[in-house]
């Protein structure tokens, strides 16, 4: 099943993606973002939705300020970075 | 003891940030550094703390809100983010060292807009007065912590707003007790500490930012984002927060503060104000006392000051204190407001105000004063 990982620059940023997801009934998994898809930043915050709901949840995290800096699809194994 | 220090401390706390401390002594670890339990847990802790926090004050995003050690902290970020070095400041005639000494150390040229004492209605012709196309920033507290003189701050703010000069806001005085509304002042910064009006534990504060106002550093270090960069990174609140967080003291402060809107804000304040006429109104009936106060409940906060004329403010403070009374004497880090009221030669005693005190121990407290004072001491 594929997903999307919206990546947040901070845990207070990915708080408030998970925050304005659950706010429309989306339950979102949050985790520390795999190195590769931090840009060579480093530490990051993954925040990952089914693919079914992606549209409705990047209109929610878009609608409360909270964009995410980077969007990636992913089956699991790879990871394909997502233009919005 | 009777405790009538809370402008330096909120000694008094509710029970329920004992208990957030501890709890957080138990659960808690790092917020942001890993995605187990305890780090979850922390960081939803903070994430609850920064949201009661951007309630309180209007804040546009949860972001906005740093946390600090202490309101000196807050104002250190705020004026060294603003007030380059040799650059200028406008400031009130009542604001504390923690204000005046980080200008100093940046060599800056400060002009005092000049207020008398209980006079809000004159501050913003002064401050429109003092303010040049030189100015870097306009800081001001909102309520004086010798005398509890409220300035008005929206009028204030309104000048710096048409002048185009960035305002600081200093709320240690105020934050919790009286409204602050970032959005409507359209402030750069609002500082305060955790462990007043807010009843969090001592070693927190809060520095509110204005929405994109630029920032400098004065920590650099781990933030558990952008971690390959050796910049600290551009955004709030890890710009501000470098190194581990003080949980426990970031789950008191959030319980103190939902104490503070269970209360209700205006409650309080009220209170704090009906017991510092109190006082004033019984101290004015001792003999050779001059009391620093308005006959208008609304003139000032639960912070109230008064000198003595035959005896030394710390040695009534001394003779209160072996009694049991706790009250705060001398200069209280704030010269410049004991030089624009004319008690820098004296100092005061300061009597202040929480919402645990009692009309019965301000009753007790003016009993005791003038007994000290007439020299029937045993």
């Amino acid at each position: 099943m594929k997903k999307y990982l919206m990546i947040a620059r901070s845990v207070t940023h990915a708080q408030r993606m998970e925050l304005a997801l659950s706010r429309i009934g989306i339950r979102p998994q949050v985790f520390h973002a795999p190195l590769e898809l931090t840009a060579g930043h480093g530490c990051a915050y993954a925040v990952q939705v089914r693919e079914s709901d992606f549209q409705v949840a990047l209109k929610a995290v878009y609608g409360a300020g909270a964009n995410p800096v980077a969007i990636f699809l992913t089956d699991g194994t790879q990871f394909q970075e997502v233009r919005v | 003891m009777i405790y009538l220090d809370s402008a330096a401390t909120s000694f008094q706390k509710p029970h329920s940030v004992e208990t957030a401390m501890t709890q957080a002594l138990r659960e808690m670890s790092s917020p942001g550094r890993g995605g187990y339990p305890a780090a979850v847990k922390a960081a939803d802790t903070a994430l609850e703390c920064r949201s009661e926090v951007q309630e309180l004050f209007h804040v546009e995003t949860p972001e906005q809100v740093v946390f600090t050690m202490n309101a000196t902290h807050g104002l250190n970020l705020a004026i060294k983010s603003l007030v380059p070095p040799g650059g200028h400041a406008v400031i009130s005639g009542y604001e504390h060292n923690a204000v005046t000494r980080p200008l100093a150390a940046l060599g800056a040229e400060i002009t005092v807009a000049e207020i008398p004492l209980f006079q809000p209605e004159k501050a913003p012709g002064a401050f429109a007065a003092a303010i040049t196309p030189e100015t870097d920033a306009v800081i001001c507290n909102h309520v004086s912590n010798v005398f509890g003189f409220a300035q008005p701050m929206e009028q204030i703010a309104a000048v710096c707003r048409e002048r185009n000069v960035p305002l600081i806001v200093d709320a240690s005085q105020s934050g919790g007790i009286l409204p602050l509304d970032l959005q409507n002042l359209g402030a750069a910064f609002i500082a305060m500490p955790g462990h007043k009006g807010l009843y969090g534990p001592q070693g927190t504060g809060i520095l509110v930012c204005g929405k994109d106002v630029e920032t400098k550093t004065l920590l650099e270090g781990g933030t558990g984002s952008l971690s390959r960069d050796q910049q600290m990174p551009d955004f709030l609140p890890d710009r501000l927060e470098a190194g581990t967080h003080n949980m426990p003291g970031i789950a008191g402060l959030l319980a103190g503060i939902r104490f503070v809107r269970s209360q209700g804000m205006a409650q309080i304040c009220l209170e704090e104000r009906k017991l510092a006429a109190l006082a004033a109104e019984g101290l004015r009936t001792i003999p050779q006392i001059q009391v620093f106060a308005k006959n208008d409940l609304f003139a000032q906060t639960g912070v109230l000051s008064f000198v003595c004329k035959k005896m030394d403010a710390e040695r009534v403070g001394e003779e209160l204190g072996k009694r049991g009374i706790a009250v705060r004497t001398g200069l209280h880090c704030a010269p410049l407001a004991h030089k624009s009221a004319g008690t820098l030669e004296t100092g005061t005693i300061r009597a202040s105000f929480s919402a645990f005190n009692t009309k019965n121990e301000i009753i007790q407290f003016v009993e005791t004063t003038a007994q000290i004072v007439s020299g029937n001491i045993e």
